[in-house]
């Protein structure tokens, strides 16, 4: 190796923090698409090993551990902020690139990490650049979500760092590999990580936060935090049990939201938290086929769940809606023709459709369930996947691009649709390209994996059973499919229990409690008062005491005298601070100094 | 178009419910996986299952109006 690589996340903060320094926006544009190429250059170069370690307060930080597992995450993310940054070419704000930059960098940071301080630094990076991509939104709802994911966020880094300290303390070293569940050193590590990978009842913070966030930006957040976090698990927690139970649950949980969801971006963020179930369940299985399996799909759902997100937000740009009861009905394939095949072959991928991507990972991690004999989470897995191909292909594809009005509006065509602009189209084309691609040629896929693979996707088996769970759903949702518009509801989750019992924690401290202090107040005031008017002129302290008491010991009847005192006492508060008044002339000042030398000199030389 | 299409899907349902009661899997893992055409069964309930499922979920218990959050 002649040329020394570079640590990936350092090439995309540095290029973050140049950005905005560019002035003309064409060579802006290109600076952006050159940071992930020159990436992915560097990720070329990088051999397999350890690299960049320093020496910090007597550990020693990673910066760079480079193997099969952290070159499969490598490539995907590099790839994708590749083609998220076509699909955000259009955007004028420097401030939204820059945030994109530092959460894809510190991503890669994340996946490079060899130890645990490095790892947590990164960590934190993702989480406070990623907010930013929420609030770039600028309107109310989502400064709203993108405080509660923020916080989440903390909350979820702070149990991080607390397991990274008990861990630290427990063990003595620093390096990240595969870690003992034992001890709460690392069930607060787990999780910290099991929060960022949205597991129930931790993943509000997804379905809440992603829908807000802008249409470029909520492209990068789909991809970067749950797949890294997917990461960060394979590194430490393969074959823990509990996580299988965790990811059966999170795909059939998210399947549940997703069908009932009315917002587009809503109840594809639903699918992510279902997608993800699959590979923490692969996590947790534990075996090469489960591992391999989570990693490949961890690689595909990102091209796949970004395609479908950029499509879903080519929607919300051109039209400015993001319900489906505002776009059934309306024809909208008439007019994006194109994004609507885009959206299919997205759709199709993540459905598990033979010869798209989804297909040659997810059945990885089925399979590896069923050679473990795990039945239930076997078909956990299954009812999951017809209802992700329920959602997506059947009841998102009909509820945005055809379906019926089913409040009658007599709305015929949104005005004004039309295709999305050319980048946007080409960003979604090179996802679609790359999942088709996979799904007809496993093998590219395979090669990159975390260990070898002996696993053939397409068996006749195989596919036939795929077609049939498909096509099976397809007739039964023909049969409802008057019944499946979509709803002008929202769903409650867990982010209920930190938002209303968080509202009204706001309103017992703004309201008893803070009547109480206000009462505690008023009782001294008179006092207070009283302490404040005394302090004025201090040389009137004892003469205004001596006329108070007199006021109080005088029995009320005796009005003559009483009256008599408090015009005195008047009259004595009135009384300005007079600085002059007391003051000694300077040459009293100087006879006492000469004085005090004097007597000290005679006691010093003399005694 | 329409018709076209569902001329199309219906003969391929019939078609893989044909071949699948010849195939057999030779690994199969679970009884299940014995029963001719059980993903068929399974993905035709499975789907009705899970809509019904979360939508009586959403109806009885989950669902509120799209102000709920709004102070």
């Amino acid at each position: 190796m002649t040329i020394n690589a570079i640590p990936p996340a350092f090439i995309f903060i540095a290029g973050g923090l140049l950005l905005p320094f560019l002035k003309v926006r064409r060579a802006k544009q290109i600076f952006q698409l050159l940071i992930p190429t020159i990436a992915f250059i560097d990720l070329l170069y990088m051999g397999q090993g350890t690299y960049w370690t320093y020496h910090f307060l007597g550990y020693e930080l990673i910066l760079g551990r480079v193997d099969k597992l952290s070159l499969c995450f490598g490539y995907v993310f590099v790839i994708i902020a590749f083609i998220g940054m076509i699909y955000a070419l259009h955007v004028k704000e420097d401030g939204q690139h820059v945030a994109a930059f530092l959460y894809i960098g510190s991503t890669m940071g994340v996946v490079f990490a060899g130890d645990f301080f490095t790892l947590y630094a990164f960590w934190e990076i993702m989480a406070v650049a990623s907010v930013f991509l929420i609030w770039y939104r600028k309107d109310r709802k989502a400064l709203d979500a993108g405080f509660r994911y923020i916080m989440v966020h903390i909350f979820g880094g702070c149990c991080l760092l607390a397991g990274i300290i008990i861990h630290v303390a427990d063990t003595g070293s620093i390096y990240f590999n595969l870690i003992d569940l034992t001890g709460p050193g690392s069930k607060l590590i787990l999780l910290g990580f099991i929060i960022n990978a949205a597991v129930p009842p931790f993943h509000a913070w997804l379905s809440d936060a992603y829908p807000e966030g802008t249409i470029t930006g909520s492209v990068f957040l789909t991809a970067f935090t749950t797949k890294s976090a997917v990461y960060v698990l394979l590194r430490g927690f393969p074959g823990t049990e509990v996580l299988i139970w965790l990811g059966a649950i999170m795909a059939v949980y998210g399947v549940v939201f997703a069908v009932i969801e009315n917002d587009i971006r809503r109840l594809l963020s639903y699918h992510i938290i279902s997608q993800v179930g699959y590979m923490v369940a692969g996590v947790g299985i534990g075996t090469t086929l489960a591992m391999n399996g989570a990693a490949a799909h961890a690689f595909c759902h990102i091209l796949y769940k970004a395609l479908l997100f950029m499509s879903a937000g080519a929607v919300i740009y051109v039209t400015g809606r993001r319900k489906m009861t505002d776009l059934q009905g309306r024809n909208l394939y008439r007019q994006m023709p194109v994004t609507l095949i885009l959206y299919l072959i997205g759709a199709f991928s993540i459905s598990a459709v033979p010869l798209f991507s989804g297909f040659v990972s997810k059945t990885m991690v089925t399979a590896a369930a069923a050679d473990t004999h795990r039945a239930l989470v076997f078909l956990m897995l299954h009812l999951a996947s017809i209802g992700t191909f329920f959602c997506l292909t059947l009841k998102l594809t009909n509820g945005t691009w055809f379906g019926k009005d089913t409040e009658g509006s007599g709305e015929e065509k949104i005005k004004g649709a039309r295709e999305a602009p050319l980048n946007m189209l080409i960003a979604m084309g090179l996802a679609a390209f790359a999942c088709v691609f996979i799904g007809v040629y496993p093998q590219v896929l395979y090669h990159i994996l975390p260990y070898p693979v002996d696993y053939q996707p397409y068996t006749t088996h195989h596919v036939i059973n795929a077609m049939q769970l498909l096509l099976f759903a397809a007739a039964a949702f023909w049969i409802y499919i008057d019944k499946l518009g979509g709803k002008r509801k929202i769903t409650l989750d867990t982010d209920w229990f930190y938002r209303i019992p968080g509202r009204l924690f706001l309103s017992f401290c703004n309201k008893p409690l803070n009547k109480f202090r206000s009462d505690v107040q008023g009782l001294f005031s008179k006092d207070r008062a009283f302490v404040v008017s005394l302090s004025k002129n201090p040389f009137t302290i004892p003469s205004v005491l001596a006329e108070s008491m007199k006021l109080k010991m005088t029995s009320a009847g005796n009005l003559e005298r009483r009256e008599e005192i408090s015009v005195r006492l008047n009259k004595l508060k009135s009384v300005a601070y007079n600085e002059d008044r007391y003051r000694i002339s300077i040459g009293w000042s100087v006879m006492g100094c000469i004085g005090f030398i004097s007597v000290f000199a005679f006691i010093f030389f003399y005694l | 178009m329409v018709k076209i299409l569902k001329i199309i899907f219906f003969i391929s349902i019939g078609f893989l419910v044909l071949i699948g009661l010849f195939i057999h899997d030779a690994h199969a893992h679970f009884w299940w996986e014995r029963i001719p055409d059980f993903d068929a069964i399974f993905g035709f309930l499975g789907c009705i299952l899970i809509v019904f499922g979360s939508k009586a979920l959403g109806h009885y218990w989950l669902q509120r109006n799209e102000d709920y959050y709004d102070d």
